[in-house]
């Protein structure tokens, strides 16, 4: 056994952090492009246009079945090729570009189960209600519908994105430097010591994101469904 | 673009090979889990007490870090530590480098697993009503007996689609198996890919694979649920 | 029979039973009555070790055991000499209403499946459902449900039943079926305790109504005494109230 140095633990951390816009950038990208794709299935799925809505079933559930290492390599080494065909290069476009492109497909699929069950959440009552209360069609909405709906959506959201934080963490196969990398990268500089120091901090990092996300949310949702707890208590 | 098929049509035979390892790594994780699952659940349902405390550690933190985070850590760590153990300390003639590397995946994906259906077993044993355990104290039933017959039959019920999903994402963490060496699907696919360069051909072949084996377990779960839910069937007949 | 004296129980601050005493004789039909938060419930429960109470003893038969330090033994056993009806009923909702009879039968009691069987259908029988036998409780009524649920306290012969507000969940037209079924049990000589609001139940078929009231009997007596000239102000009170509230809901 060779010996084992917590004090490593600290001095990587040190020097994984800065790399931690990396990985919340790719985030936020994923989130971004992963949403609207997301809403456009929800939208279909909630429709009754048996084709479209066929074709979102389809898509929901084949990513449910796909690996997102599978997925990332097929894009990252398949998608230049592809592209190539119709006369586009992407071959030096930034890895980020192939991260962010991959778990959109996957985060789509969650989005559109979280816009979904948001909206089957609305209660036809509540608008019928507001309206007769004098409220606007748009007030309606913003005052009373979508307050009901962020409650009922935020934790799943919530799930989605420390599922895709974890995910994205396989980034680092096809060589981007986000956290992940970066404690690759040392490990391959210092030829394979201190990788249980650096792994360890790797996962201190995920634990207190993963933790700050959760506890996050839950505040946000508990201010949120004040109305809601009343009726618990 | 050019799309090979006749390698598409080689690789997928070839990763046909590779099923059998990945259902293996699938199965034996979910038949070690399931035990300590269950009694994690069953402290963390106390929710005092040192037990709970650990558990409740246990599941945050497995749940909080990437599977792949996991893994490179626990390869890199058991090997060189069994073997200390069972060399220095132990003092025993055994060659741990020699062993089989899928040992460590069911030992990695056992954690994992554990911490997840722990949590899938948690929220099921609390959708039973508090007044079935009543019910079954009073006919005179022991706590034992009535978490045997009455509790868990119908907390089982209302696990299984959070069961089912647990196990379609065991069967995708498993393509992570490659990165200890074991030979699964992933692992035979990339090595081909490598050959002649043909990773779109080889990796569609991969995902063909996994819907179709994600399919089949979602399938299975679906006749399982029906069966063990004929009394709530009847609810809506 | 039965006899528990100074019954303490408190829920966190909240003092809940402050010594109650109760005596039950064979062939009683006790039915208590009080307020809602008086402590009825929690007595019955305790008598059953739902609960576990603070203080006090009980008596039953031959057992005599503290609450506070009963053992498992104990109270396995007096659980099995006891029937106990809930007010919701809790069925087991993966058993039919035959197998909710006979679970107690056979795994509790080692009782033969035949023989348990044939006890089930003939207690599902007394309570008039001898053709809902392998219907799940979720097929079944509200009344229905409670039915099984007498049955099955009934089947295992138990020395004294207690019932816990067995009509307070029940659609008023379904109250009617549950109570002549108990009072049919009464006539044939079974030992109750019931906690209930049904003024006319407790009229006509109690040997003895005792009021309780903020945790303490108040007083008891036969129904006849109790409703005509309560001694208590606190009974008055209360009886005046209910008796208001059933005339101006049958207007």
């Amino acid at each position: 056994m060779r010996p084992f140095h917590p004090s490593y633990i600290i001095t990587a951390l040190g020097q994984i952090i800065p790399f931690l816009w990396v990985t919340l950038a790719t985030m936020a990208g994923t989130v971004f492009f992963g949403s609207l794709a997301g809403l456009m299935l929800a939208r279909a799925k909630v429709r009754r246009r048996p084709l479209s809505r066929a074709l979102a079933n389809v898509y929901i559930y084949m990513t449910r079945c796909i690996p997102s290492i599978v997925l990332l390599f097929i894009i990252y080494y398949g998608l230049p090729e592809l592209l190539l065909a119709f006369g586009i290069n992407i071959n030096g476009f930034n890895k980020a570009f192939f991260v962010i492109t991959t778990f959109s497909v996957l985060f789509a699929a969650n989005m559109a189960e979280v816009f979904r069950s948001a909206y089957e959440a609305i209660d036809p009552g509540q608008r019928e209600a507001a309206l007769s209360a004098g409220l606007s069609e748009w007030e309606a909405f913003f005052r009373i519908l979508l307050p009901q709906c962020v409650t009922v959506a935020l934790p799943n959201f919530a799930n989605a994105l420390v599922n895709l934080m974890k995910e994205g963490s396989l980034a680092y196969t096809i060589g981007m430097v986000d956290v992940m990398g970066k404690g690759q990268l040392m490990i391959g500089m210092n030829n394979g010591s201190y990788s249980l120091e650096i792994y360890l901090a790797l996962a201190i990092l995920y634990w207190v994101l993963t933790v700050v996300l959760e506890k996050g949310f839950g505040y946000v949702e508990k201010r949120l469904s004040s109305g809601k707890r009343i009726v618990a208590a | 673009m050019h799309i090979n098929t006749e390698f598409m049509a080689e690789t997928f035979l070839a990763s046909l090979g590779g099923i059998p390892v990945t259902l293996e790594i699938t199965l034996v994780t979910l038949l070690i889990s399931v035990p300590p699952a269950f009694f994690m659940a069953l402290a963390r349902q106390r929710r005092k007490g040192i037990g709970s405390r650990l558990a409740s550690a246990y599941v945050s933190f497995i749940r909080g870090t990437p599977v792949v985070l996991q893994i490179l850590f626990l390869y890199s760590l058991l090997p060189s530590l069994l073997n200390y153990l069972f060399t220095q300390v132990m003092s025993l003639q055994v060659n741990v480098f020699k062993w089989n590397t899928i040992l460590y995946a069911f030992i990695v994906f056992s954690l994992n697993t554990t911490a997840v259906l722990s949590e899938v077993f948690r929220s099921a044993l609390s959708t039973v009503e508090h007044g079935q355990m009543e019910g079954a104290l009073s006919v005179g039933l022991s706590r034992r007996q009535a978490y045997a017959r009455i509790i868990l039959p119908q907390a089982l019920v209302s696990a299984l689609p959070n069961i089912c999903n647990a196990t379609v994402n065991l069967l995708k963490s498993t393509s992570l198996a490659f990165m200890m060496t074991v030979q699964d699907i992933t692992a035979i696919a990339k090595v081909r890919a490598a050959y002649g360069y043909n990773y779109i051909e080889a990796y569609l072949v991969v995902l063909v694979v996994y819907i179709l084996l994600c399919t089949v377990v979602q399938l299975l779960f679906k006749a399982v649920e029906r069966y063990l839910s004929s009394y709530k069937k009847l609810i809506a007949a | 029979m039965l006899e528990v004296r100074n019954v303490h129980k408190s829920f966190g601050d909240n003092e809940i039973l402050k010594g109650v005493d109760l005596k039950v004789e064979k062939g009683d039909i006790i039915v208590i009555l009080g307020p809602s938060g008086s402590g009825k419930t929690t007595l019955l429960r305790c008598i059953n070790f739902l609960e576990r109470a603070e203080k006090g003893t009980m008596d039953f038969d031959d057992i005599h055991t503290e609450f506070k330090t009963a053992s498992r033994h104990q109270i396995n056993a007096i659980r099995k000499r006891t029937g106990f009806v809930f007010q919701n009923y809790n069925l087991f909702a993966n058993k039919t209403a035959l197998q909710n009879v006979t679970e107690g039968l056979t795994v509790a009691r080692k009782v033969p499946k035949q023989e348990a069987d044939a006890r089930a259908k003939e207690a599902l029988d007394r309570v008039g459902l001898s053709d809902r036998y392998d219907y799940y409780p979720s097929q079944l009524s509200g009344g229905q449900q409670q039915r099984v649920g007498i049955a099955r306290a009934i089947a295992v012969n138990p020395e004294v039943i207690l019932f816990d507000e067995p009509t307070s969940a029940l659609d008023p037209e379904l109250v009617g079926e549950v109570l002549n079924v108990m009072k049919a049990l009464a006539r044939d000589g079974a030992t109750m305790i019931v906690v209930t609001h049904e003024m006319g139940f407790a009229q006509d078929v109690a040997s003895r109504v005792v009021f309780m009231s903020e945790g303490t009997v108040v007083e008891q007596g036969a129904p006849k005494e109790i409703f005509r000239a309560p001694k208590d102000p606190r009974t008055a009170q209360f009886l005046r109230r209910i008796l208001r509230d059933d005339y101006e809901y049958s207007i």
